[in-house]
């Protein structure tokens, strides 16, 4: 009768092996993002001198955040941020939820529409960006069109005005990632039962009807998980103002957002104006970290209430 | 055709022109810069969508050798070929025992890789520097493997731990009483059952890692260190004039992409509506 302790020594090698097995994963993920991530929480309590870590400060790296002269860059680029999220719902996930209904009606051409719409979220954000930024340059190809169809006239200025250059950016940013929700919510469209969406025909409700009651309810995890994301990607957004508008978000801070504020503040911009404060980009980093995790846990938890089960 | 197939077509009208108007704005531009590669910037002033006047590499050689994004190019390659590498070895080493082993802290230690799909890392950029900074792994390419490798563990475990739960587990039974230790019973029938999610792990680390700016922009200082992507957001000012140059290795830097989506659109596109889980 060898048997329960040759179990309990497999048990025991189990556990060894696997100690060794995520040894290798643990310490490469605890050494470049866990720990990181924890001194860079723990660091905004404290003053800093340059990368040097001075005496403990308590909340006033926060409080300096909120009053002259970084106020002023906060709100502005809170605000940024918060439209962009709006923008992308309303332009990137509202939209693609109707080409994703119009695909799904139809039963040719989805795939290949799919991979187009799809193809830019594959690109760097670095490749739309630049290419963007050479189509809607003044003398570029948009300003050609639009001049050509009588829309414009004269030099298109759009990413250099401050009233406009927010909007191109979201717009860059929406046709960047459309792809994405068109492939969730066509997947979660396909999980749908189709005798659903037979007997709502056969009681006469049109296309609208039934996308609006019948297959937005039933897309709830859909709208849930693409929402979520837009808020993180939103939140984390850095590389399309970068290339388009530069580190300070041009033209006057019209296109900042907390993440290149969090640059300028940790690594200085381009530029003469180059002064870092560290104990600010920490603070701003800890104030961005809460948005984003409250944020994304109030917004599983909404989504996860609102599911329709049949 | 009868009358009501045509209504049924002609009411379906309006949804197919909203549907290739999207998919002009896509290819419109991308032809764009397709096309502008092989004109000189007098010529994409003059013509502006017609095709080039003549099929020349000009632009192409400039960008390779005088902009020198051949170098960056080749960072590029061992950066993300090294970090899809070092992230589906580690990662498949720690789901293995995590999905299939009777530990006790399993759903723990799960829980701790899987908290960081969604942290914000680029918060952490200022110590992960200084770290980086004492570890002389600043201005290297090994770096930037390490710290990608670090980013991209989290979702790596979480679908090989998702593919490797369903197995059954006389696979494991079997070969154990064959004689087989537990890095052979890994490598030789475990991982060879979930060839899938090593595909998925491949490619999405490829993306995000070929595509990322953000880590070079910090870490990376020396031009003979520089990726495609830092070296393009430096042309796109640097060489603001010269519209040939700068259209061109924006075509050279997504040509891998491009090939690899071509080959693998079906792949990516399932991936993609399975789990969402592209960034």
């Amino acid at each position: 009768m060898s048997n329960p302790s040759r179990k309990s020594s497999l048990r025991r090698t189990q556990q060894r092996m696997a100690v060794l097995f995520i040894l290798p994963a643990l310490a490469v993920y605890a050494l470049f993002v866990l720990y990181p991530l924890a001194m860079s929480l723990w660091g905004s309590f404290f003053v800093w001198k340059g990368l040097r870590m001075l005496e403990f400060a308590g909340l006033s790296n926060f409080a300096r955040l909120f009053v002259f002269p970084s106020n002023a860059r906060l709100y502005g680029a809170l605000w940024h941020n918060v439209a962009w999220f709006f923008g992308i719902m309303l332009f990137q996930n509202g939209i693609g939820l109707l080409f994703a209904w119009l695909l799904f009606l139809r039963n040719r051409g989805a795939a290949f529409f799919q991979s187009v719409f799809f193809f830019p979220a594959v690109l760097s954000p670095v490749i739309v960006g630049a290419l963007w930024r050479l189509l809607l340059a003044p003398g570029g190809i948009v300003e050609w069109m639009l001049n050509g169809l009588g829309l414009h006239q004269g030099s298109l200025t759009v990413l250099g005005n401050s009233q406009t250059a927010l909007v191109m950016l979201i717009a860059v940013d929406a046709w960047n990632w459309m792809g994405l929700p068109v492939l969730i919510y066509t997947a979660g469209l396909r999980q749908i039962s189709g005798q659903i969406f037979e007997a709502a025909r056969l009681d006469g409700a049109g296309n609208a009807r039934m996308l609006f009651s019948i297959a937005l309810p039933l897309l709830m995890p859909a709208v849930g998980t693409l929402t979520t994301l837009s808020f993180i990607n939103t939140f984390n957004q850095f590389d399309i103002v970068y290339v388009m508008q530069g580190v300070q978000g041009n033209p006057s801070y019209a296109t900042d957002t907390l993440v290149t504020y969090f640059y300028r503040l940790a690594f200085g911009a381009e530029g003469a104006v180059g002064i870092t404060d560290i104990g600010l980009a920490l603070a701003l980093g800890t104030l961005l970290f809460l948005i984003l995790s409250i944020g994304t846990l109030l917004m599983l938890r909404f989504f996860d209430r609102r599911t329709v089960q049949l | 055709m009868s009358a009501p197939a045509i209504s049924m077509r002609l009411a379906r009208l309006p949804g197919w022109t909203v549907l290739l108007a999207w998919t002009a704005a896509v290819l419109l531009p991308l032809y764009i810069l397709v096309v502008s590669c092989f004109k000189t910037t007098a010529e994409i002033y003059d013509n502006r969508l017609g095709l080039p006047a003549s099929w020349a590499f000009d632009n192409f050689v400039r960008a390779w050798t005088r902009a020198d994004l051949g170098h960056n190019f080749i960072n590029s390659l061992i950066v993300t070929g090294g970090a899809v590498i070092l992230t589906i070895l580690v990662s498949a080493m720690a789901a293995y025992p995590l999905s299939r082993y009777r530990l006790g802290w399993n759903a723990i230690m799960l829980g701790l890789f899987l908290s960081g799909i969604m942290l914000p890392i680029r918060l952490a950029s200022v110590e992960l520097f200084t770290l980086m900074r004492n570890l002389g792994l600043l201005d290297s390419l090994t770096g930037l493997i390490l710290v990608y490798s670090a980013i991209r563990i989290p979702f790596a475990v979480f679908i090989f731990a998702n593919f490797m739960r369903v197995l059954p587990s006389e696979l494991d039974e079997a070969a154990r009483i064959d004689g087989a230790g537990e890095v052979r019973i890994l490598f030789q029938i475990i991982l060879p059952m979930v060839k899938p999610a090593v595909s998925i792990v491949a490619i999405f680390t490829a993306i995000a890692v070929w595509n990322d700016f953000f880590f070079p922009l910090i870490f990376i200082f020396d031009d003979r260190y520089k990726t495609v992507p830092l070296a393009i957001s430096v042309f796109v000012g640097q060489f603001r004039t010269d519209w040939g140059l700068v259209f061109a290795s924006l075509a050279i830097s997504m040509a891998p992409i491009l090939i690899m989506y071509c080959l693998l659109a079906r792949q990516i596109r399932e991936g993609v509506g399975a789990g969402g889980g592209m960034k």
